[in-house]
């Protein structure tokens, strides 16, 4: 008899055969032509790291709940996270301390300002919600642990949890945030100052700098999104990366908040909880059936990649994904993922 | 529609090639278009079956999967080769061959760096579109790797050809395995070079309740085809031999 991970290998051959005949990577691949010389936009510069980054990358890549993987374009090439990873610290934050402490410390309310504004609810002191970078450096601050090796221990495991393999940290990446990031020390000390942050906010910057530096690639976005697609349980390696009661929450907060200021816009056309990062990144979610990763680094006025949002736009309307496209009759999205239809 | 058709092998030797061959010319006798693809990129030889000559090969499978050209520039028309007489414009029965490269290097380097089987795909779908095929036979390499898989995955009817002893018994399980694992509508077994005096009925019961899949021809041993010795085609040149017309009753389970 075969052992348990021999068949998992197995598994993930037969998966990936099923995935390479099925006919939604052609679909993808139609996807990937039509917007591969799409040219708006330009390319994150506000850290010399980022302006590095080639304006043709661009990776497709779909991962179902199931655990099906449709890769298209440069979905190996491995960009910072950034701001993609603000969903999934506050997801850690609502594990650690439950929602009644989490919302004392961050609201859940769509702000309208650009990311880096520095602004709190004037009534609770809070930041409006987790995905602005008040709000990412106070969810920063309540990963716990004794010192600060545990607490990077801790988010690194979630990242890692999340993707279905190690991930790092990039270090020049991170030392240029870290240096340049004199506005995010400003909005922690002002967090500080209305004691909605800890005394070790220094750490927890670091931390969050740390967040920001990750290295991703269109595929681990895609494996994440599909995490959160799939009740919590990452696709691939079958492994819990958040608990369920809490994938509504990360999920919400996506949809209302997660694309800059062009956020209530994205819900409106596209509506699917989705995040997107200055690096090029965008991870969205299709509950109940896939994830989506795409990264390609041109950005448009509001930070978010151009090719991305065309991309999302597209396979939004052609399937019928919009949270309330109700009574869709077109082909469904899951009906491509199998060669023979089940 | 194009049907997909693989054959494949547990083990080398078992007729795997000359099967695909002879069904394949039978299959375009009967007015259709048929493309053959040999996967078997390790050790390819089918067409020599067809008698294509390596100097007309310019181009093979090994160029397109590495990008160099388009999957049609690697399909050779090797209709008047294998069926003979047909009118050059008339659109059926044609058949195209698309043959793996038999230059060492270019073996080595697919061993050495692998390459994309979802690019191996795209190459099926756009053989069978593009040559307007009714029919895509996939000739693969005996054994289990991605190329194998991937063509049983992508078709609609698995042959498996085996012999009669207890090493193929125990591979194509194996395989059968596989191919129900990725959902396979149709599969078949064909038992090849049966020695004289077996009784062929209770091989047949043996195999079918064993594999769960029915045995659509037991062929004999055969020194007629020893003698073609793999360089044109049998049932163009014995086309009333018992084994030619076992073959055809192959050729009718792909059809029907």
């Amino acid at each position: 008899m075969p052992d348990n991970q021999s068949t998992g290998a197995l598994d993930d051959l037969i998966g990936c055969l099923k995935a390479a005949v099925a006919p939604f990577r052609a679909t993808l691949q139609e996807l990937h032509a039509k917007y591969r010389d799409v040219a708006d936009g330009k390319v994150a510069d506000y850290i010399p790291e980022l302006a590095l980054a080639d304006p043709k990358w661009f990776g497709i890549s779909v991962v179902t709940v199931d655990g099906q993987a449709f890769d298209v374009g440069d979905c190996q090439q491995l960009l910072s996270i950034q701001s993609v990873s603000k969903p999934f610290v506050f997801g850690m934050a609502l594990e650690d301390h439950g929602r009644e402490v989490v919302l004392k410390k961050v609201g859940v309310e769509p702000t309208g300002e650009a990311f880096n504004a520095i602004v709190l609810d004037e009534k609770s002191n809070r930041p409006f919600n987790p995905l602005v970078n008040a709000g990412a450096i106070a969810t920063a601050d309540l990963i716990p642990g004794k010192d600060f090796a545990e607490r990077i221990k801790r988010l690194m495991a979630t990242f890692s949890g999340y993707a279905g393999r190690d991930v790092y940290v990039d270090n020049a990446i991170f030392m240029s945030e870290r240096s340049t990031g004199h506005r995010n020390r400003a909005i922690a000390h002002l967090m500080l100052n209305f004691g909605m942050v800890s005394e070790k906010v220094e750490e927890s910057l670091e931390l969050y700098f740390q967040q920001c530096s990750i290295l991703v690639n269109a595929h681990d976005l895609a494996v994440m999104g599909a995490s959160l697609a799939n009740a919590g349980v990452n696709p691939i390696t079958k492994q819990r990366a958040l608990e369920r009661e809490y994938v509504k929450d990360v999920l919400s907060v996506m949809l209302t908040c997660g694309m800059y200021d062009y956020a209530g816009e994205w819900a409106y056309r596209v509506g699917l909880p989705a995040k997107s990062g200055v690096g090029g990144g965008i991870c969205a979610v299709v509950p109940g059936r896939c994830g989506i990763g795409i990264f390609s680094p041109l950005l448009d006025a509001r930070g978010n990649s151009v090719r991305g949002i065309k991309v999302c736009e597209e396979l939004s309307d052609r399937f019928g994904l919009h949270a309330f496209e109700l009574g869709f009759d077109g082909e469904r999205i899951e009906d491509q993922f199998y060669l023979r239809k089940k | 529609m194009a049907k997909i058709i693989s054959t494949h092998s547990f083990r080398g030797g078992t007729g795997k090639s000359n099967t695909t061959a002879n069904v394949a010319v039978l299959v375009a006798r009967a007015g259709h278009r048929v493309g053959v693809i040999d996967t078997d990129i390790q050790s390819p030889g089918i067409h020599v079956i067809f008698q294509l000559a390596e100097s007309r090969v310019e181009r093979a499978l090994n160029d397109y999967l590495w990008g160099k050209c388009s999957i049609d520039k690697a399909a050779y028309d090797v209709t008047e080769a294998s069926i003979g007489d047909v009118d050059p414009d008339a659109d059926r029965p044609r058949l195209f061959l698309i043959p793996s490269s038999i230059d060492v290097g270019e073996i080595g380097r697919i061993l050495k760096k692998g390459y994309d089987v979802g690019k191996l795909n795209d190459g099926f779908q756009r053989l069978v579109t593009d040559l307007r095929l009714d029919y895509l036979f996939i000739d693969t390499h005996p054994g289990v790797n991605e190329e194998t898989l991937l063509s049983i995955a992508i078709s609609d009817k698995l042959l498996l050809v085996m012999r009669p002893d207890s090493q193929d018994f125990q591979g194509t399980a194996v395989t059968a395995e596989l191919a129900r694992r990725l959902e396979i509508p149709e599969m078949y077994l064909v038992i090849n070079k049966v020695p004289p005096g077996m009784d062929t009925a209770q091989l047949r019961e043996r195999v079918e309740a064993t594999y769960q899949a029915e045995v659509v021809a037991i062929l004999p041993m055969n020194y007629e085809i020893a003698r073609v010795a793999s360089s044109g085609i049998f049932v163009n040149r014995y086309p009333e031999h018992p084994m030619t017309l076992a073959l055809k009753q192959v050729a009718d389970r792909v059809m029907s």
